[in-house]
């Protein structure tokens, strides 16, 4: 701690941002409050577009192209009814047409009257003008012009020749036929336009009835189109999210408790749920610094063992030294005197050392993030369970590879795990056990790995994957709450590294903690 | 018994052996005093003391072998052990061995002396305790 460099102690570099960028990654990835703010306000910036809006816009949708259908269908039966109609008038007229035309032939043939013909051509004029609405609909305007005024000629010429007829045969029998010729002409045209349009309306009707069966098959594919469309994108959206928001738990699992951020441009029902998480997450990271917290203070405990046997020496060098002094005080020269005075202070000094090292450990303290020496750390740590080591007759060696970069991260809590592991190998290790701690760059570029290695009993491998789970422990009853390594690897992945373990039944274990170095040089850190 | 009673003296805090050799020689001790284990075992291989005090924990050898190595060369000799004060079971388990009697750091030297006359009246030699006690009264 005292090689710990202010930050400010190094001259202003560009380098300098760069160790300022790293100090805000590391401090997000530890998941500070204001990110916690920050990320709600992001997640709730954005507008929103809801899955109930999704749901009730891509019914509408279909709603509205129903109702579209719904309304091409309506207009082409209209038409189609229309055209029906008209078929029908036509058919009427062209009916009463021919019955005139057969009255006008039997006066031809026989010299009947023309009376009947004149009543059908007087029905078929009635037709026209009843249905004068319907006809103009289907022929537009020139219908007059063309049917009317047709019937109206037949009509005059049939007049004309009734007048003629056999009581006053004024007419000459050449005018007689030529007139014969003209209502002939006339009613062969009239019948042969009338069936015309029948034919060609019947036609076109035919079409009306194609054309809107077409519209109907097609529309409802387009239909069905439109709602597999609309079921794949909710479905999408909805698994998209619900696969993001697994990720998440299983990150959160695994100890990142970084708050939960906006991936998409707009917010919805999972933003509410994303907020819900991200408190989740707050809480969570309260209670696991509690519970870091409550570790530490086992472990405490633990080195309070060894603290008080530790204390006993010196306790025990005062003490006598005080009794002899008391007791020789006249017979003592004044250099005797003095040696044993400044026994005595020397001695209150070095147990002042035993304590103060575990308090400076045990106090409770912010999370403060900085470039750590990790070999530095490592020794000060072993020298914090030196009591324990020797009150266990334990050997422990420390080796680490020269020059190596710093780690960013929270002395206290890297301090703790590395305790933690120390601590488990002094338990596993039996009188005369050796432990063995290596600092040295891991396999991966830019990590650097610690190594505790015991000799003692080993890990089972049956247990050996369940070792980092809470309240696991092999130790006995109130000796250990099976929290120490859980713990250890919430505060290793909070710092963006991991736990390993390897180990062998009855040829000890070794706790792997990999760690990502920072990207400033070593040097620059050192520089005080 | 005639002459002074023989002490060797082991404990890896040289303070100890320092204030404890002239606090005992006052009652009559002839103490040798040692810090590392390894030469005290070779002396004791050497000598036959009447009182062994040796501290349980140490680096190297511990008290345990010590009182064991004794217990076998000398079975007359008197262990006494010094112990931390959160080491309860092993003094026990040293009184199981065979040790003459423990006592707990921190220790006054009086209650050393009180043991050691404890010791030297079990080997049937008087130790004039009170020498101490009336210096200190003259003192």
């Amino acid at each position: 701690m005292a090689e710990g460099p202010p930050q400010g102690a190094v001259q202003p570099t560009p380098e300098l941002d760069e160790q300022a960028a790293e100090v805000a990654e590391v401090q997000g990835r530890l998941g500070l409050a204001r990110d916690a703010e920050q990320a709600r306000r992001a997640l709730l910036s954005r507008p929103r577009f809801s899955l109930r809006t999704q749901i009730y816009l891509g019914s509408f949708l279909a709603f509205l192209f129903a109702l579209g259908i719904a309304t091409a269908l309506v207009v082409s039966f209209h038409r189609m009814e229309g055209k029906i109609r008209f078929l029908e008038i036509v058919n009427d007229y062209v009916v009463e047409v021919e019955q005139a035309r057969r009255f006008e032939k039997n006066f031809f043939l026989y010299d009947t009257n023309l009376n009947d013909a004149l009543d059908n051509v007087f029905r078929a004029e009635n037709i026209l003008n009843r249905n004068a609405e319907e006809l103009a609909a289907i022929m537009g305007d020139n219908w007059r012009t063309a049917m009317l005024p047709n019937l109206q000629r037949y009509q005059e010429l049939l007049d004309k020749l009734g007048r003629q007829g056999a009581p006053s045969p004024s007419l000459s029998k050449q005018e007689r036929l030529r007139l014969q010729g003209l209502v002939r002409t006339q009613g062969q045209q009239m019948v042969s336009a009338a069936l015309a349009l029948l034919s060609k309306e019947k036609t076109a009707l035919a079409k009306v009835m194609v054309r809107s069966r077409q519209l109907l098959f097609y529309s409802m594919g387009i239909l069905l189109l439109f709602m597999v469309a609309n079921a794949y994108l909710l479905g999408a959206r909805m698994l998209s999210s619900i696969n993001r928001f697994g990720q998440y738990a299983h990150r959160i699992a695994s100890g990142d408790f970084t708050p939960v951020t906006p991936t998409r441009s707009y917010r919805d029902e999972f933003t509410e749920l994303a907020l819900a998480i991200n408190t989740m997450i707050e809480e969570l990271e309260k209670r696991e610094a509690v519970l870091v917290q409550s570790h530490k203070m086992r472990a405490v405990g633990t080195l309070t063992a060894g603290v008080a046997h530790e204390l006993n020496n010196p306790m025990n060098n005062i003490t006598l030294t005080a009794h002899m002094l008391q007791e020789d005080y006249d017979e003592l020269g004044d250099d005797e005197r003095r040696e044993m005075v400044g026994d005595v202070v020397k001695e209150a000094e070095r147990a002042k050392k035993i304590i103060s090292n575990l308090l400076d450990f045990a106090r409770e303290s912010g999370s403060q993030l900085e470039p750590l020496d990790l070999p530095h750390l490592l020794q000060e740590t072993i020298t914090l369970a030196g009591n324990q080591i020797k009150l266990s007759g334990i050997k422990i060696t420390f080796q680490t590879s020269g020059n190596l970069p710093r780690v960013h991260g929270d002395s206290q809590q890297l301090r703790q795990v590395f305790l933690n592991l120390i601590l488990n190998a002094i338990d596993a290790s039996s009188k005369g056990g050796r432990i063995q701690v290596l600092v040295l760059p891991a396999d991966e570029p830019n990590y650097l790995a610690v190594k505790v290695i015991d000799s003692g009993s080993g890990i089972p491998a049956h247990i050996l994957p369940s070792i980092f789970d809470p309240f696991f422990t092999t130790k006995g009853k109130g000796k250990g709450t099976g929290l120490g390594l859980s713990v250890s690897q919430g505060i290793v992945a909070k710092h963006g590294g991991r736990i390993m373990v390897s180990s062998q039944e009855d040829k000890g274990a070794t706790f792997t903690v990999v760690l990502p170095v920072t990207t400033i040089p070593a040097e620059l850190g050192a520089k005080e | 018994m005639s002459g002074n009673l023989q002490v060797l003296l082991l404990d890896d805090e040289p303070i100890v052996g320092r204030r404890l050799k002239p606090a005992l020689a006052k009652i009559g001790c002839e103490v040798e005093v040692f810090e590392n284990p390894e030469q005290a075992l070779i002396r004791l291989g050497q000598k036959e003391f009447d009182v062994v005090v040796t501290d349980i924990r140490m680096d190297e050898i511990d008290g345990m072998q010590v009182l064991q190595f004794v217990r076998e060369r000398w079975p007359r000799t008197n262990v006494i052990m010094i112990t931390g004060y959160a080491m309860m079971s092993l003094a026990r388990e040293a009184m199981e061995k065979g040790a003459f009697d423990f006592i707990a750091k921190p220790f006054k030297p009086d209650d050393l002396r009180r043991v050691i006359a404890k010791a030297a009246r079990a080997l049937g030699s008087e130790i004039d305790f009170d020498a101490a006690e009336v210096e200190k009264a003259n003192g």
